[in-house]
């Protein structure tokens, strides 16, 4: 039965979904093509403030350190799919444990970053301590560039590793039981069976977590935005030079020109991500 | 099936690995929030305090509005879960058991919001909301967040599994959609709804970029950005941080903890299954 009713049922939707998103992404597109004035008039300034995206260093670096940021995927791939295998049972202390892996992924991010920079911290902190212990040297975690990017990855390997754990579980739990049973009647070795089993039986959970984990690492802002404040921009993400340019120049147009080239980056994304799904 | 013990050690060793990398950090806040001034710069550092001090919780409540840092989040958080579960089980409801003209490009439209990430979007947003005359204002903080296509998808899914018998038989005794939506539609779905307000209540409670570039008084600070200006502001005086850092974990752990079986429910609907 058709209804006019449906609008009314759609219309906060619709008004919301307009204003706060719709407007703001062709809004973002006409900005960079803007030289804005958070207090006078916009002049339009064609594709200038890409140039000077194109020549700004940092510009580059920035993408450089989203890439490079990206290497946290296959990383927390391996634990997560590691973990999920050893907690495939359900008895009530695997699932105790579950629930022990998964704190981190419900602890705000600020505070996540907040325990993690004393942890981090170069003269009183632990992981400096627990390296004297083997008399090492002590790292400038936070403080050199580019360790203290991986100091950051470390951060979001722990925070992300329980959520890919539960999703390898929802993968897992699809396998069906007959096929890994038959492989051990085969004789097939444990290692075996998670390479030429499980694995290949996972892809599609493997193509999903590749496209969340490296997404999260291009607009990764927080992390950075708490544990290295003090850094160079050339230290920084994407979204943190976007944020930067905006927000503490007040540079409305050149912050929207670099959204944009995110955008089309995260978006080349999720073309090569549907093009993998088609495959299979 | 029976394990060799080998097998089983080494499971057991694994899993013991990361559910200390997974709680030490937690512990290490904690035992620090109770630190002394002398105590928090003591090398070797100690997991447990020796003088077990409660001062740095007191601190805390005294050097910020700690109190309204606490009452704002609690109020951004309750009013977006609610206008998230609302607006988007009226969506989901007509997108699902309605027929209408536009009823496919609309649900395009609700996907296509669900690939725009908000970040990326987040200047003209914001001038957006200053346009509203809402920038410094909770409900700026709220409003752009009131409805995602993902919330709005998740109840779609839950209305189409519901049988049309059911609204069929409403109807002929002379229901209006409004009261099919609302007596018996939403009861039945009260376990997405329950997942839907779990992960926004989580999501919402963590979040830091948008409330700390829409929020500029102090008074107005939700938790998370309270926190960070607390890390700018009280750099050396670290055990205030840690403080309120505890405090302002209780909340999720408790959600958690309370909300445990929805947990991994939810991450089942948030991948389509």
């Amino acid at each position: 039965m058709k209804t006019k009713y449906a609008y009314f049922f759609l219309l906060p939707t619709i008004l919301l979904l307009s204003v706060f998103y719709f407007l703001p992404t062709i809004q973002v597109f006409y900005f960079s093509l803007l030289d804005y004035n958070v207090f006078g008039e916009n002049e339009f300034n064609g594709l200038s403030n890409y140039l000077r995206l194109f020549n700004d260093p940092n510009f580059w670096y920035a993408i450089l350190n989203s890439g490079i940021f990206i290497l946290v995927t296959p990383i927390l791939m391996f634990l997560s799919l590691m973990l999920a295998l050893v907690v495939r049972e359900t008895s009530s202390t695997i699932k105790l444990f579950r629930s022990i892996f998964f704190l981190p992924v419900v602890t705000p991010i600020v505070i996540v970053g907040i325990i993690w920079r004393y942890i981090f911290s170069e003269d009183i902190g632990l992981m400096n301590y627990l390296l004297s212990l083997f008399s090492f040297s002590s790292v400038p975690w936070l403080t050199e560039y580019p360790t203290n990017l991986f100091s950051i990855m470390i951060v979001t390997v722990w925070r992300g590793f329980g959520y890919y754990m539960m999703i390898f579980l929802a993968g897992l739990a699809v396998i069906p039981k007959e096929l890994e049973e038959a492989s051990r009647i085969d004789g097939a070795g444990r290692i075996h069976r998670v390479f030429y089993i499980i694995v290949p039986m996972l892809k599609p959970t493997l193509i999903l977590i590749f496209v969340l984990s490296s997404t999260a690492a291009i607009k990764i802002f927080t992390e950075l935005y708490i544990m290295i404040p003090g850094t160079p921009d050339s230290n920084k993400t994407l979204v943190y030079f976007m944020y930067k340019q905006a927000f503490e120049n007040f540079d409305f147009g050149y912050g929207s020109a670099a959204g944009v080239i995110i955008f089309i980056l995260t978006m080349g994304f999720s073309y090569i991500n549907i093009k993998l799904m088609e495959e299979r | 099936m029976k394990r060799k013990f080998g097998t089983s050690f080494f499971i057991l060793i694994i899993i013991l690995i990361f559910a200390a990398a997974a709680l030490f950090p937690f512990l290490w806040l904690l035992g620090t929030s109770f630190k002394g001034a002398e105590e928090l710069f003591s090398y070797p550092p100690k997991l447990i305090p020796q003088n077990f001090v409660t001062e740095n919780y007191t601190g805390v409540w005294n050097a910020v509005p700690f109190e309204l840092y606490f009452l704002n989040s609690l109020i951004v958080v309750i009013v977006t879960v609610i206008l998230n579960v609302l607006i988007s089980s009226l969506a989901g409801f007509a997108l699902a058991r309605l027929k209408f003209k536009g009823k496919e490009f609309l649900f395009v439209l609700v996907l296509a919001a669900i690939m725009i990430p908000k970040e990326l979007i987040i200047i003209p947003l914001y001038t957006t909301v200053l346009k509203l005359g809402l920038a410094d204002t909770l409900m700026g903080v709220i409003l752009p967040f009131a409805v995602e296509g993902f919330a709005i998808f998740m109840m779609r899914q839950a209305f189409l599994a519901i049988p049309a018998d059911l609204e069929e038989a409403a109807r002929i005794d002379g229901c209006s959609f409004f009261k099919i939506w609302w007596n018996i539609m939403l009861p039945i779905t009260k376990p997405t709804i329950a997942v839907l307000s779990i992960f926004t209540f989580i999501g919402t409670w963590g979040d830091f970029l948008w409330p700390m570039i829409v929020l500029k008084s102090q008074s107005n600070f939700t938790l998370q950005v309270g926190l960070s200006y607390m890390m700018g502001t009280f750099v050396n005086n670290y055990r205030y941080v840690a403080a309120g850092s505890v405090l302002a974990v209780i909340p999720v752990i408790l959600v958690f903890v309370f909300a445990q079986k929805y947990f991994e429910k939810g991450i089942m609907a948030g991948i389509g299954k």
